[in-house]
């Protein structure tokens, strides 16, 4: 649990939580903001500096070089392409090819492989699949991708049962067909991380007047990746993988 | 005009009674019931019934101006019930000498503590403003604060004695802002 989200179970935003472990995560513990944000606080010394333009140059001395970025090779997006295109088996390969034993990537090439009936290479990868953490946000993902609420209940039940933080299962809600839950899901996003409610009630529902928080933006878009990807793919084929993957101890 | 900070006592159990109070109404949709809570009369209350739903009006940015005065109302209501106003500067350089400070950046601690007292992601969403500066510690924190600040005192320019010394007269948690 990060440091915002222990404040905020002190002020009963989000839960329940006691006051004295809150105290140990103050006295040192590293500040994360729900949703893996980066803490707006990680280094107010230079936020503020930069802010007043007045950059302390001793500070300046301690950033790390700069490096030129690498050439890009081939990604999600190419393989994604290349199977829209029919051409499946390539697909599989690219995937292979891009594969760096976790993440989207691996989950991917898993439910091409078992697509086609490659089933040791399936069974090679499972585990890796099961292990992947944090546990609930692929099943969400897979939910979001389903665009079904009824096939979507029970990845994001078991999401739950994940301890997905408020702000991913709000997501999940406020993306319903249901407008109740639609209504609870924006309820407790607005609770949980107002700026990224307002970033999926401007891009995911369209609301008229509502504007995208330029600070939740790399939040949104670092989980609707993995989301587009696999409703991309196709959300049926992963949610069986998934249901595979539970079956050697995933989420 | 430059807003200056001012240190507020937190009724911690009341503000964790309005957040409950507020988020069942919204999640309910009770307007009668959110209209009552924000104090909401004639036309503003009315205002609430205009949308799908009651918590559509609050993730429309403040700037839109059918939406500001709820927001207004919302943390206007919040502060009634949980804060009480402690102390405000009398400068508007305050916030810059507590984010800059060379003696108070070099202690890690002490540096700690105010960024927390700074930050507005510390706050229910309910209390922040955009652009505004604000922050909570609780009551050790604030307590521990005014006393590493207490000891290097002597080295402080006025406006930050004048904090430290606000600090240490308050009770139980503090929480600063400049647009409240």
């Amino acid at each position: 649990m990060g440091f915002f989200d222990k404040a905020k179970r002190l002020f009963g935003l989000s839960g329940s939580g006691d006051e004295e472990s809150a105290r140990e995560e103050e006295s040192g513990g590293e500040a994360r903001a729900p949703g893996g944000r980066e803490p707006r606080e990680e280094d107010p010394r230079l936020l503020a500096a930069e802010r007043a333009g007045k950059l302390d140059p001793r500070r300046r001395d301690r950033r790390p070089p700069l490096v030129e970025a690498a050439p890009q090779g081939p990604g999600v997006e190419d393989a994604l392409a290349l199977r829209e295109a029919g051409n499946k088996g390539a697909a599989l390969a690219m995937l292979r090819e891009i594969d760096k034993g976790g993440g989207l990537r691996t989950v991917l090439r898993a439910a091409a492989a078992m697509e086609a009936g490659e089933s040791e290479e399936v069974e090679r990868l499972l585990p890796v699949i099961a292990k992947e953490e944090p546990r609930y946000k692929l099943l969400l993902q897979v939910a979001g991708a389903l665009g079904d609420a009824k096939a979507a209940r029970g990845y994001i039940e078991r999401a739950e049962g994940e301890k997905a933080p408020a702000w991913a299962l709000g997501w999940a809600k406020a993306t319903s067909e249901d407008a109740e839950t639609v209504r609870e899901g924006l309820v407790e996003m607005v609770f949980a991380d107002h700026a990224l409610a307002r970033t999926v009630a401007a891009r995911d529902l369209h609301m008229e007047g509502v504007e995208a928080d330029a600070d939740a933006g790399a939040r949104y878009a670092a989980f609707v990746h993995g989301r587009e990807s696999i409703r991309r793919f196709g959300a049926r084929q992963v949610a069986a993988l998934l249901d595979e993957a539970r079956k050697v101890g995933g989420a | 005009m430059r807003s200056v900070l001012s240190l507020y006592s937190l009724d911690r159990p009341a503000l964790q009674g309005f957040a409950k109070e507020l988020r069942e109404g919204l999640l309910a949709d009770d307007r009668e019931r959110l209209a009552n809570l924000l104090e909401l009369k004639g036309a503003l209350a009315e205002r609430l019934g205009e949308t799908p739903r009651v918590i559509d009006w609050f993730l429309r940015p403040e700037s839109n101006p059918e939406a500001a005065p709820l927001f207004s109302s919302l943390r206007r209501v919040a502060k009634k019930r949980a804060l009480e106003l402690q102390w405000t500067s009398p400068v508007p350089s305050l916030e810059g000498r507590l984010r800059q400070y060379d003696l108070l950046r070099e202690d890690e601690s002490l540096a700690k503590r105010i960024d927390k007292l700074l930050s507005a992601s510390r706050l229910p969403w309910f209390l922040v403003r955009p652009g505004a500066t604000c922050g909570w510690l609780d009551g050790a924190g604030r307590a521990e604060l005014a006393s590493g600040l207490r000891q290097v005192r002597a080295a402080l320019p006025e406006e930050l004695s004048a904090f430290a010394e606000a600090l240490g007269d308050m009770d139980g948690d503090a929480v600063a802002h400049d647009a409240l």
